[in-house]
This record gives structure tokens, C-alpha cells and sequence, in this order.
């Protein structure tokens, strides 16, 4: 047996101690399937709710589930542990495959189509920041937000709108929408940064 | 357009990060990502700041059979690396009549081995001077330096066979004096692998990937 595939194999048997993220990533930089595997077991369903909620379909959910996992299985050397958060690395792959799957798809027929409806029966995810988010500088920084900036930016987050999507599910004209995220995302840099 | 004053540039990759620019403006700014370094540097600030309301998101199961299409979403994509790189294999096809030359000239005066023998000249990628050559034959393997060839202190030449098609092999770290001798053949190595020296880290070798592009390579060809 070569030598890079004996060391993966006894990494492929060490990966059920593996714990973290950052340390399932580095077994996936040098070939593990079976840290990728783990990865897989552990991120899949927050990963997926994150993409059926930006793209509103299943089956565009599943693509970009797929092609995150390949993504990470490709391009695991480009994350590092001292520059981020390795979930929220994994979030924005999965954010991004999906934003992409819905341009792709024409996101304005998408959101036009009546069956998707732009919907009054989920739970107002604004509302939900209270329950749901830690108390923590988000949180926090959020909270001083006036109402619209916050709206804005949290349907735009978590539900992948657009400014004109946010325009119509207010519904407020689109100029307005432009500057609540501008002046939202001013005010929480300036809170964020120390 | 990207804009160059530090607040613009925020306001833009958060609204990147967020979602809410249309594509083409979102496409200019993925683009410009690896070479604007602020602008790289504000799209990760966005992303690790606002990540915490991703959980606003309530998980779900994804559809099943979803690992198998992920693993045969792998298989048939190619993990990359840079032994997949065009530039090189160009480079090795512009190099290959001067290492025919020298593989000529080596022949003449080598001494004769029993059973199949393969050779090797290995120059820098983008040059023509040999700097190590390599015999390969039932009895082992000997590489050895041709040219006065030095790596940095704190690092190594460590060798890797590479078999048309497949990953980079460890075959171990050159010695100071630029030889490597190992005792029998490594199945990897037959005609039409190549022979590639990249800088590695003395210690942890033999290293499971390249972590850098080759400093010198050729391809084994048979010595007759």
C-alpha cells in the first residue's frame, strides 16, 4: 500500500475521535473520506435548513447541499483555522451555493410564482431574533437598529432576498429598502467593530 | 465598480454577503475577491459578524440517498492540486528534447543493470539545466544531485513519484549530500512516471501531499 494511502486509512480511523470542525476540515485537506463523511453526519441538517430556506425548493436546496460538500471535499486547504469560524465558513459556502441556484433559476420568476408564496404562514423570522439568537453582539447590535434596517437585513440574511423582494414583502418602495440596508449595515459595523 | 473608500467597501461586501445586489454585481464582486485584499477582508468580517443568524434558520433532513449523490459528486470531480496544473505539464513537454539529450549522453556512459531500467533527468520547470538524476532498475532506486543544488535551511528536497493520472507519492526527503537511495523498487515507478522535488518541511516526513509546486521534475523513460 503507498504510503499517502496507509496514513489516510489510519486517519480514516481516528476521525470518530474526532470532535471539531476545524479538526474534521484539516482530516478532509488531506483526503479523509471518512472526516467528510463525519462532517456530513454533523452539518448536513443545519446546513440544509439554511439552503431550504434561502431557496424555497427542495430539490434547489439538495443541489446546493451537494455542491457545498464537493466544494469542501475540493477546496478544504482554503480554509484556515486562525482566520475564521469553520461553521460559519460552512454557512457561507451553503449561502452562496444556493443564491446561485436561485439566480440561476431567475430569481424574480421564482419569487414571482404564487405556489412559493412570499408567505404570511411561517413564523415572523424577524420576531424570532428574541427566542432564538444569543445574547450576544449581534444580538445586541441588532437591537439598536431601527425596525426597518433590522427587517431588512434579516430577510435578506436568512431568506436570500433581494432588495426588490424585500420591496414587496414589506411592501416599501425599493429606494427606500436600498438605504435601510445601507444605513443597517453602517450601524452594525460601527457597533461590531471594537 | 468596486469602491475604493474603506466605507463603500464595507457597505458593498455586506451587501454581498447578504444577498440582496443583483448578479452582475454580485459576480463582479466574487471576482474581485482574490485580488482585493480589503475587500476580501470586509466579506469575511460580514460573514463571521453575521453568521449567528444563519440559526434563525431551523435545521431540516436533507432528502435521502444526499451522501451518495455527494460522493459521486466527488468521484467525479478531481481533487485538485497542482500536479493537475497545464503550466507544468507544458513546461515538461518544452523541456522534453534537451532531457532527451541528456538521457542520451547519460546512457553512453552508464553502467549497464540487470532486467528493466528506467531514467530520469530533473530540471526546474521552467529551465533545461539538470540538476538531479535518476536511475531506477530491480536492484532500487538512486536519485542524485548533478548540479550544486541547496534548499533553505529549515527545509528539505523531498521526492515524489507521480504515475500518469494519479497523486504524488512520497518517496522520502533527499540527504544533504542531494542523494535519496532506497533498496527496492517502489511500484510506482515505471516508465512514463515522473520524478518531482518539491521544499518540504524536514520533520513529518514522508509528507501525505505536496504542499508546494515541484522546484525540479522529469519523467522516467526506459534506459533501453
Amino acid at each position: 500500500m503507498h504510503r499517502d494511502a496507509q496514513l489516510r486509512a489510519l486517519m480514516d480511523r481516528k476521525v470518530a475521535s474526532l470532535a471539531s470542525l476545524d479538526q474534521l476540515l484539516a482530516g478532509v485537506q488531506h483526503g479523509s473520506r471518512a472526516a467528510l463523511k463525519r462532517l456530513y453526519e454533523l452539518e448536513s441538517r443545519r446546513l440544509y435548513g439554511i439552503a431550504l430556506r434561502i431557496a424555497r425548493r427542495p430539490e434547489v436546496a439538495a443541489d446546493a447541499l451537494q455542491d457545498t460538500f464537493v466544494q469542501v471535499w475540493q477546496n478544504a486547504a482554503s480554509f484556515s483555522p486562525e482566520r475564521g469560524n469553520a461553521a460559519a465558513w460552512l454557512t457561507g459556502i451553503v449561502r452562496y451555493r444556493a443564491l446561485d441556484a436561485l439566480r440561476k433559476l431567475g430569481r424574480e420568476v421564482l419569487s414571482d410564482d404564487p405556489a412559493l408564496g412570499d408567505t404570511g404562514d411561517e413564523p415572523d423570522i424577524v420576531a424570532q431574533i428574541d427566542l432564538r439568537l444569543a445574547k450576544d453582539a449581534l444580538r445586541r447590535c441588532l437591537d439598536e437598529l431601527e425596525e426597518k434596517q433590522r427587517r431588512c437585513i434579516v430577510l435578506a440574511f436568512v431568506d436570500g432576498l433581494s432588495h426588490a423582494e424585500i420591496a414587496r414583502r414589506l411592501p416599501a418602495p425599493l429606494g427606500s429598502v436600498k438605504s435601510w440596508v445601507r444605513r443597517g449595515l453602517l450601524s452594525l459595523r460601527s457597533c461590531l467593530e471594537p | 465598480m468596486i469602491p475604493d473608500t474603506p466605507e463603500e467597501l464595507h457597505v458593498l461586501a455586506g451587501e454581498y454577503v447578504l444577498g440582496v445586489l443583483e448578479p452582475d454585481a454580485a459576480r463582479e464582486v466574487a471576482g474581485a475577491l482574490a485580488q482585493n485584499a480589503a475587500l476580501s477582508r470586509a466579506v469575511r468580517f460580514w460573514e463571521e459578524r453575521l453568521h449567528p443568524l444563519s440559526g434563525l434558520a431551523s435545521p431540516a433532513e436533507p432528502p435521502a440517498g444526499m451522501w451518495q449523490r455527494i460522493e459521486s459528486g466527488i468521484d467525479g470531480a478531481a481533487k485538485p492540486g497542482w500536479w493537475n496544473a497545464l503550466w507544468l505539464w507544458r513546461a515538461v513537454a518544452v523541456a522534453a528534447t534537451a532531457v532527451a539529450a541528456c538521457l542520451a549522453l547519460y546512457i553512453a556512459f552508464a553502467p549497464p543493470a540487470a532486467g528493466p531500467s528506467y531514467v530520469a533527468v530533473l530540471h526546474a520547470p521552467q529551465g533545461q539545466q539538470p540538476a538531479f538524476v535518476a536511475t531506477a532498475s530491480p536492484r532500487g532506486l538512486l536519485v542524485h544531485a548533478v548540479a550544486s543544488e541547496t534548499a533553505p535551511s529549515d527545509r528539505g528536497f523531498e521526492l515524489w513519484a507521480i504515475p500518469p493520472g494519479a497523486k504524488p507519492i512520497s518517496l522520502g526527503m533527499m540527504r544533504d549530500d542531494g542523494r535519496l537511495e532506497l533498496g527496492t523498487l517502489p511500484p510506482a515507478i515505471s516508465p512514463g512516471t515522473t520524478l518531482a522535488i518539491t521544499l518540504e518541511p524536514k520533520t513529518g516526513a514522508p509528507h501525505p501531499a505536496p504542499s508546494s509546486a515541484p522546484v525540479f521534475l522529469g519523467t522516467l523513460v526506459p534506459a533501453k
